[in-house]
């Protein structure tokens, strides 16, 4: 019995490295630039599409196309505040909330316009070995993605931390107006924030390719995830994304251990439901928003 | 008016006929989410939730029970009404995008649950409703003549019931609410009081069109009935037509409604995706170009007062 709760909550944790990426791509853009990218999915399932390509057609394994995903989406996100999140900040939840999600409905739906709705899949020599440590099974393919995942969300809270523009990005995500004030230059620090953040659903697109197949609504998964998992995490909180990211997974995977197979987005709607009705600000938050 | 009550003597065409029933009923639709989303600016992307709801209450009722759709519309409305008190509870906990959010996760547990519920309700295979032929007690008619004019008359409750509201104090104060809540509240408003009233209306009549909907088609599972095309398709026409109101959500309809049939059945339905397509981009077109929807371009009905046309941005 302990074996298998321990199973369940590996194989948790390593797909939630992936939910964390994500999620903290969506807390990022929500704290700095105060909208909620309904179409980060859909940039997840780029990311896949990129490296699904670059493997099956130049051979290119889908880690080193991380290279390719994670800059192509980079300067997506900078067009994407460009021509579009700028035009709508300041008019309203409406615009903001409905112009990503029509962003989300053309991308995903283009996908299988172009992709058709097929699954598809890239075989690496790692993607059906495994390591064992005692009674335990670590996929190779979602622990390298683990790894790298956190690696990659270490090195975003370093550059919060330690860089300039991150400093003002964090400077703009606690109070815009003043920070403005203070000479920074928001299309400079937003443009970065919603590359940085589709930077991150890129490479989790990238690293999930060794072991998940690519199809045209696959983003959906991991933004529901997401959204949870921000809410749960306190809006706008970096850190409390990752964590949260972290917990859906392992509270995913326990629910289709234990309830049943279909049952890990049932518990994972029941955990936002229930973070609402116990502490709406989330996990690290003093108030709602 | 008068043009819309003689239509169906006119046009005999199936395929027109059936999409003119399919404007009216997600017209309906929009109207209703229209009240919350459109005055209150309660932005939600659920009310799949409550059309499901009315969907399986009625059928339940008629099919377990042999009680007629006529009783089970009402009772799925009650239901819907009651059901929107504690799922507005806890999702007006959160604000704007987040609540749109909270309002997709309720829907979606709906769906899941009813996909569980093998026994009572059939699960995922669903079930099909029995056909009687001419019975218009069980709300069921020969052609397609008497859903039209059943949808219509939803469709002109939806529009009285907006009216009303439009022109009452509770009007004002869905504005209000629209506009800054934190405002209203320091002004007076009892905004949890009004929102949950907003949404119990909502929601209620959100229900009437999924009976409808159910009957009209024969057949539920809950992959219709919670469907999240529902949701969005409730906020697109309204957000198009032109948000919070009156008529914004009825042009909406006529607009994307048509369109999308017609590219259905010109495209045949292998190429999926093309609809949502075209929605989409008509969706951002409108957020970039013109966020206070099309109603605009039209000229401003007589009886229509600028204040209350006027649409308002939050």
């Amino acid at each position: 019995m302990a074996a298998i709760i321990a199973q369940a909550v590996v194989n948790g944790l390593l797909i939630g490295g992936i939910y964390a990426l994500v999620s903290v791509g969506v807390t990022l853009i929500f704290g700095v630039v105060k909208i909620v990218n309904f179409a980060q999915g859909e940039f997840v399932m780029i990311g896949m599409y990129i490296s699904y390509f670059l493997a099956t057609f130049l051979g290119i394994d889908p880690l080193v196309a991380l290279a390719v995903s994670m800059p192509t989406l980079f300067i997506i996100g900078l067009l994407l505040q460009r021509f579009l999140i700028r035009r709508v900040l300041g008019l309203g939840d409406m615009p903001q909330i409905f112009l990503t999600f029509a962003l989300s409905l053309l991308l995903m739906n283009g996908a299988l316009l172009v992709f058709s709705a097929n699954y598809r899949t890239v075989q690496t020599a790692y993607s059906e070995s495994a390591v064992h440590v005692g009674p335990l099974y670590v996929s190779v393919a979602k622990l390298i993605a683990f790894v790298v995942a956190m690696a990659l969300s270490a090195a975003l809270s370093f550059f919060l931390r330690v860089t300039d523009l991150g400093k003002a990005m964090r400077a703009a995500a606690q109070n815009r107006d003043v920070a403005m004030l203070m000479g920074i230059n928001p299309d400079r620090v937003f443009g970065v924030a919603v590359g940085l953040s589709l930077a991150l659903a890129g490479a989790a697109g990238s690293l999930l390719m060794p072991f998940y197949p690519v199809y045209p609504t696959v983003g959906q998964v991991f933004v529901l995830m997401a959204f949870v998992a921000v809410v749960l995490g306190t809006l706008g909180n970096v850190k409390g994304a990752l964590i949260a990211g972290l917990m859906m997974g392992v509270a995913e995977s326990l629910g289709i251990q234990f309830i049943g197979a279909d049952s890990g987005l049932l518990v994972v709607f029941a955990m936002l439901l229930l973070t609402l009705a116990v502490r709406p600000s989330g996990l690290f938050g003093g108030s709602t928003r | 008016m008068l043009v819309s009550l003689a239509l169906p003597l006119v046009v005999t065409n199936a395929f027109a006929i059936d999409i003119l029933i399919r404007v009216l009923l997600f017209a309906f639709i929009g109207v209703a989410w229209n009240l919350m989303g459109g005055y209150a600016k309660q932005l939600s992307l659920g009310h799949a939730a409550y059309f499901g709801l009315g969907a399986y209450t009625s059928t339940i009722l008629l099919v377990r029970f042999g009680i007629s759709p006529w009783v089970g519309i009402l009772a799925g409305g009650v239901v819907a009404m009651l059901a929107s008190v504690p799922i507005g509870a806890l999702c007006f906990r959160l604000r704007g995008p987040y609540f749109a959010i909270a309002t997709i996760a309720t829907a979606q547990v709906l769906m899941l649950l009813f996909l569980k519920f093998r026994d009572f309700a059939w699960g995922a295979e669903g079930t099909t409703i029995p056909n009687l032929g001419n019975a218009p007690l069980m709300m069921q008619f020969p052609g397609k003549a008497g859903y039209y004019y059943l949808a219509l008359v939803l469709l002109a409750i939806g529009l009285v019931i907006t009216r009303l509201i439009e022109r009452s104090w509770m009007g004002y104060y869905l504005i209000a609410v629209g506009e800054d809540q934190d405002a209203a509240e320091a002004i007076g408003v009892n905004v949890p009081r009004i929102k949950r009233d907003i949404y119990m209306i909502s929601a209620f009549l959100t229900a009437l069109a999924g009976t409808f909907y159910v009957q009209y088609i024969y057949f539920i599972d809950p992959a219709t009935a919670f469907s999240f095309n529902v949701s969005v398709e409730a906020a697109l026409v309204s957000i198009v037509g032109g948000i919070g109101t009156l008529w914004g959500p009825v042009l909406g309809t006529a607009l994307l409604e048509p369109t999308s049939a017609l590219l259905q059945s010109w495209l045949g339905s292998g190429r999926g995706g093309v609809q949502l397509i075209v929605y989409a981009a008509i969706l951002m077109a409108v957020i970039l170009w013109r966020p206070s929807g099309l109603i605009g371009l039209l000229t401003r009905r007589a009886d229509a007062p600028e204040a209350e046309s006027a649409p308002v941005n939050g």
